[in-house]
């Protein structure tokens, strides 16, 4: 708009007359005021049971969609992809894409004001689906109903890999499912093995085991690497640090951080609910028990081996710092693989890194009498429906969730910008089969076995606390814990903290 | 004469504060330029040269800082993949037309408040700066209530709109000012001759024309550098540049190249902006309290 | 020149303002109203004129802005008197504003806010001030003060991405550049909740302070000469002079530099939401910060309205402290 001005004026002309022009030029501009509203429409052509297959995925063609999704892989690969499903149903979607905490914002507005702005909904399992769960359409009507298209594998438990339905779908009452799972995030272990087997002996020298990383590898042999690269990096070795936490200021990730840790040791949780289905009313916390103390503690001694600027790392900027080489071991989410074997973007791509499971649980730490396991979380990313929408509103964004969860889609957005499946039957094509192992062009793939085949199993797998204060609650543990990782308090202090703010939040006092 | 005498006075207490200070003001000028400085060079670094830093103490090693084969590919990404002529275009037409709006507005009631006086004046006045002053933080979830009645979410007249509500308080109380330095004699003097007091009205426009300008462009630059109503009110269909920079931090890369290229396609414009109307800016940014 | 660029200005400039004139005048008080008084105190205003004329034109700036002030207004009280959790909205007898008063993070938010602003203001005007007099008069004033104008005109947001990428403990120069002169430990400016401020502190400093620079300049150029030479005939250091007449010449812009600086902070927190978010450990979380993690992450509409309620209403009572130091500022015609 300043096109006038600025060709015209800059050169010529001095900087009063500039600004006359300007505001001739603006007010032109101002009269025609520009509408890019959004909305969903709905046209129907209305089908039967015995319809073909064709006419159920055609019966809302001409209707337009908005799906408000996270800057993920999959809503990227989808949005490239739309036309095949624009030719398959002739559905319009418009995909938009935020970060998750204003995805998180905007859903939360759309849901708590009754509209349906946003149809189709990225229902990441805590952060959106824990406050908002009431707000959304129960699907199960529809996995049925014969006048809708079906994917032929279902819906069912057994189409998915363990635990993901619930994850995402399953809040508070049991028979409703609120989202399908569309993508995932599993946390595992990821380290740079060149590093690894060159400090072997080192290691062994002081420590008397061999420096590496498996499924038995536990919390205390994290803490005994972190310590040993940093001393050596201290020492002037050429060598990065050892570990690092996502205590940055991404609340959710911070939390899921410390909860892996705890649970690991002993299955400690933070509350004594239902880990499916979570509580409205959760009731007292265990933060304030000995196990807390004392896991928390751990939490600490490892925190101060780690990167220095812990603190700072959200689980973006850890993944960058591991990306730049500055340490040799992350818990990170598989999804991040794609960007780390990448050459152009990352000093660990190449073969220098190896995937595990979670580090285990250590016996002697545990007080609570628990088990020690592989603790492992997620974020599970499902699809779910805006419940304040119309019926036919609804069951045309039943299609697109459908057909985003279908195995097909979800192979291409695999194959594409490398997504993280969450049907079983992704896994059984034998391209993915071989992706699995080096050299690879599905760089994800190189941790679908510690992830699908070990880590999100029972009993090394955590779903919770699904709490309609679940955001809050994030939020106070994140400042608890940093506030102890910092020397502002103890240990000890820090659970009294979080247990006294807790009990305040959930009513329990 | 007096002032040679008083060069006399000035001893080493003066010298040394005159070396001071050429000393702090070439300190503070690379303080000033050195971060837009690194934003302009890593616009143009690939991620794994933008990474590349000295080990610490190394202070020769501050030449990998210049050591990148000068990429513009992040600036043709944003402009061909990631619809930043889309952005920029939502980005001129909120600024542009909100404070194009304000300004038609506040001028009218600017001139008015400037003619009359009646009793509340005063009150109505300071209703009118208190809604400028309110945080943005704390109206944003009843306003986007009202527009999300009003079906304004996500729709470039919403965000316009959005930014009245701080660009037409501010352009009221400035333009105030300048309405009241033109005497009514002038408007007088034309109707005696026969005008209409609106042709009166325009005779004495050409008199604050320069200003209105000057204040239609510190509102574009308000209303351009938001970020919090873009994010809220302007989702979706409105996106503008800062809310489209912010959403190139990604969940598995921070796009850093291209966070720096679109830091300088937002900020490049405003700056310029900044030079044409740096008469005014003081006064304009102390809300006319202070003039130069 | 000027006579074309009024002509330009008139045709294209005001038309559309002249359109909406034309269609809000009432006909009959422009031309039934004698207008022979002449307005000679204070010049500006038109006593005899027909008041309903200038409230036409008055109307629509006013019905936009109650229309984007009133009723958010009352909204917020409406429901900061009420639990409005997950679908419901249930009055709750003053408990939003009463379980403040024992909410640690409401309480330090007030108190980190303070700080910040503090800190910000004394930096600023410290570093402000001791700018603008030694640029003052200086040969290169212009360019200097050019360059100074920059970071004003950089978005917030775009600011605090450059600046979280400049102390970015893994490959940000600022960070390498604190830790190479020995003023920084390993640990990045942000990483520590004792440090973590002050990395707030320095952005606000990098954009604002020349705005206090600005200022005072302006202020500067008001101080009496004449006054200060003939301090100087009689003795008085530079100093002294600067103490004793310039300070308290500049002490009115100043004092509203305070106060517009004071508020913005609590109207901008775009750069801290990309810096730290409030981290780490709630170092960082001033109330504005809090606020919007109440109202957009915890979604706790009551309690968010009751601090959006507080805040507002501090902040209006700050402007009426600014509005009164405006008016001694430039005392009222009349």
């Amino acid at each position: 708009m300043f096109s006038i001005p600025k060709n015209a004026a800059y050169q010529r002309i001095n900087r009063r007359k500039f600004l006359e022009l300007g505001g001739g030029a603006a007010t032109a501009l101002g009269a025609g005021g520009l509408t890019l509203g959004l909305g969903s429409t709905i046209t129907r052509s209305r089908v039967q049971a015995a319809s073909t297959d064709d006419a159920k995925w055609k019966q809302y063609a001409g209707s337009k969609l908005v799906f408000m999704s996270e800057n993920t892989p999959p809503s990227f690969a989808i949005r490239d992809n739309i036309k095949a499903f624009t030719d398959k149903t002739g559905i319009e979607v418009t995909i938009l894409t935020d970060d998750l905490p204003v995805v998180q914002q905007k859903v939360g507005i759309d849901l708590r004001g009754g509209k349906a702005d946003y149809v189709l909904n990225y229902v990441q399992d805590k952060p959106i689906g824990s406050p908002f769960a009431d707000f959304y359409a129960d699907m199960t009507p529809m996995f049925g109903d014969e006048t809708l298209p079906q994917d032929p594998e279902g819906y069912g438990d057994e189409a998915w890999f363990p635990n993901f339905l619930s994850a995402c779908g399953r809040f508070y009452q049991k028979g409703k499912i609120i989202a399908l799972p569309y993508d995932a995030a599993i946390a595992c272990t990821f380290y740079r093995q060149d590093l690894f087997e060159a400090n072997s002996k080192d290691f062994e020298a002081e420590y008397g085991y061999r420096l590496e990383f498996n499924k038995d590898s536990t919390w205390q042999n994290v803490i005994d690497m972190a310590a040993f690269f940093k001393k050596a990096k201290e020492a002037g070795k050429d060598v990065p640090y050892g570990y690092a936490q996502h205590q940055g200021s991404f609340a959710w990730t911070t939390q899921l951080d410390i909860q892996r840790f705890l649970f690991a040791n002993g299955r400690w949780m933070d509350w004594n609910i239902d880990d499916v289905y979570g509580s409205k009313e959760p009731g007292k916390t265990n933060w304030g028990d000995e196990s807390s103390i004392a896991m928390l503690g751990k939490f600490k001694e490892l925190a101060d081996v780690c990167h220095p600027d812990n603190l700072a790392n959200g689980t973006l900027e850890l993944n960058t710092v591991y990306q730049s080489g500055n340490i040799a071991m992350q818990t990170q989410y598989h999804e991040f693989a794609a960007s780390i074997e990448d050459e152009k973007t990352s000093r660990a791509a190449g073969g220098k890194t190896a995937y595990a499971p979670c580090p285990k649980g250590d016996p002697k730490w545990i007080k609570n009498g628990g088990e020690a396991v592989n603790g492992t979380n997620c974020g599970i990313g499902g699809i779910g429906i805006n419940g304040n929408a119309s019926d036919d509103l609804k069951r045309a964004a039943y299609i697109f969730a459908i057909w985003s969860v279908s195995q097909e889609n979800q192979y291409n957005v695999l194959k594409g910008l490398g997504g993280t499946p969450t049907r079983k039957s992704v896994l059984e094509r034998e391209d993915v089969k071989k992706a699995q192992q080096r050299p690879t062009h599905m760089p994800n793939a190189l941790t679908f076995d510690p992830v699908y085949n070990f880590g999100i199993k029972d009993p090394n797998f955590v779903l919770g606390p699904k709490i309609p204060n679940g955001n809050e609650y994030h939020s106070i543990l994140a400042a608890e814990v940093q506030k102890c990782l910092s020397n502002e308090q103890s240990p000890e202090e820090a659970a009294k903290s979080i247990q006294t703010q807790l009990d305040e939040l959930n009513g329990a006092g | 004469m007096a002032s040679r005498e008083v060069i006399q006075y000035e001893g080493w207490p003066s010298k040394v504060f005159k070396w001071f200070s050429v000393v702090f003001i070439a300190f503070y000028m690379v303080w000033t330029v050195l971060p837009l400085f690194v934003m302009f060079m890593s616009s143009f670094k690939d991620l794994l040269e933008a990474f590349q830093i000295p080990p610490v103490g190394d202070w020769a090693g501050v030449t990998v800082f210049f050591n990148f084969t000068p990429t513009t590919k992040h600036y043709y990404e944003l402009f061909a993949n990631l619809g930043f002529s889309t952005y920029l275009f939502n980005s001129l037409v909120a600024a542009g037309g909100s404070a194009v709006v304000s300004v038609v507005l506040g001028s009218m009631c600017a001139y008015s408040l400037s003619r009359i006086e009646f009793r509340g004046k005063s009150d109505l006045f300071f209703w009118i700066i208190s809604t400028r002053m309110a945080p943005v933080v704390a109206v944003l979830v009843p306003l986007y209530w009202i527009f999300r009645e009003l079906n304004l979410v996500g729709t470039l007249p919403g965000l316009i709109l959005a930014y009245t509500t701080f660009n037409l308080p501010f352009a009221i109380w400035i333009l105030k000012g300048f309405f009241d330095n033109v005497p009514y004699a002038i408007e007088e003097a034309q109707m005696v001759d026969g005008a209409t007091r609106l042709q009166a009205l325009r005779a004495i426009l050409p008199l604050v024309a320069p200003g209105i300008g000057a204040f239609i462009v510190l509102c574009i630059l308000f209303a351009w550098n938001d970020y919090l109503f873009a994010a809220i009110i302007g989702s979706g269909g409105a996106k503008t540049l800062p809310a489209a920079t912010r959403e190139l931090v990604q969940p598995q890369n921070i796009q850093w190249g291209q966070i720096m290229a679109a830091g300088v396609v937002t900020a490049l414009p405003m700056m310029f902006l900044g030079l044409i109307i740096r008469k005014y800016l003081v006064t304009g940014l102390t809300m006319g309290a202070v003039k130069e | 020149m000027s006579n074309s660029s009024t002509t330009i200005d008139r045709q294209k400039g005001f038309a559309g303002g002249a359109e909406l004139f034309r269609v809000r005048q009432i006909p009959d008080s422009v031309e039934s109203k004698p207008v022979s008084h002449v307005a000679a105190d204070p010049p500006s205003v038109n006593p005899a004129a027909s008041k309903a004329y200038y409230f036409w034109l008055m109307m629509p700036a006013i019905i936009v802005l109650a229309f984007i002030s009133i009723y958010p207004f009352f909204w917020m009280i409406y429901m900061s008197l009420h639990d409005v959790d997950i679908g419901k909205v249930e009055w709750n007898n003053f408990e939003n504003f009463t379980k403040l008063a024992s909410d640690t993070r409401f309480l330090m938010g007030w108190w980190l806010l303070i700080q910040y602003s503090v800190m910000c203001l004394t930096l600023q005007l410290i570093i402000g001030v001791f700018l603008a007099v030694a640029l003052n008069g200086s040969r290169w004033e212009k360019v200097l003060v050019t360059t100074l104008l920059m970071p004003m005109m950089v978005a917030p947001l775009v600011a605090g991405m450059v600046w979280y990428f400049l102390y970015n403990g893994t490959f940000g120069w600022y960070h390498w550049l604190f830790q190479s002169l020995g003023i920084l430990g390993a640990k990045s400016i942000l990483a520590s909740a004792d440090t973590a401020m002050l990395g707030l502190v320095l952005v606000d400093v990098w954009q604002w302070t020349p705005l206090i620079t600005l200022i005072t300049l302006a202020g500067l150029k008001r101080v009496p000469q004449d006054q200060l030479e003939a301090n100087m005939v009689d003795g008085a250091s530079p100093l002294r002079n600067f103490v004793s007449v310039t300070l308290p010449n500049l002490y009115p812009v100043l004092l509203i530099a305070i106060m517009l600086r004071f508020m913005d902070n609590f109207r901008f927190i775009d750069s801290i939401l990309v810096l730290t978010g409030g981290g780490p450990g709630n170092a960082t979380k001033i109330l504005p910060v809090y606020l919007f993690e109440v109202s957009f992450k915890f979604f706790k509409l009551g309690r968010g309205a009751a601090i959006a309620l507080i805040l507002l209403i501090v902040t209006i009572i700050l402007g009426m402290l600014l509005v009164r130091i405006f008016d001694r500022q430039q005392p009222k015609k009349a």
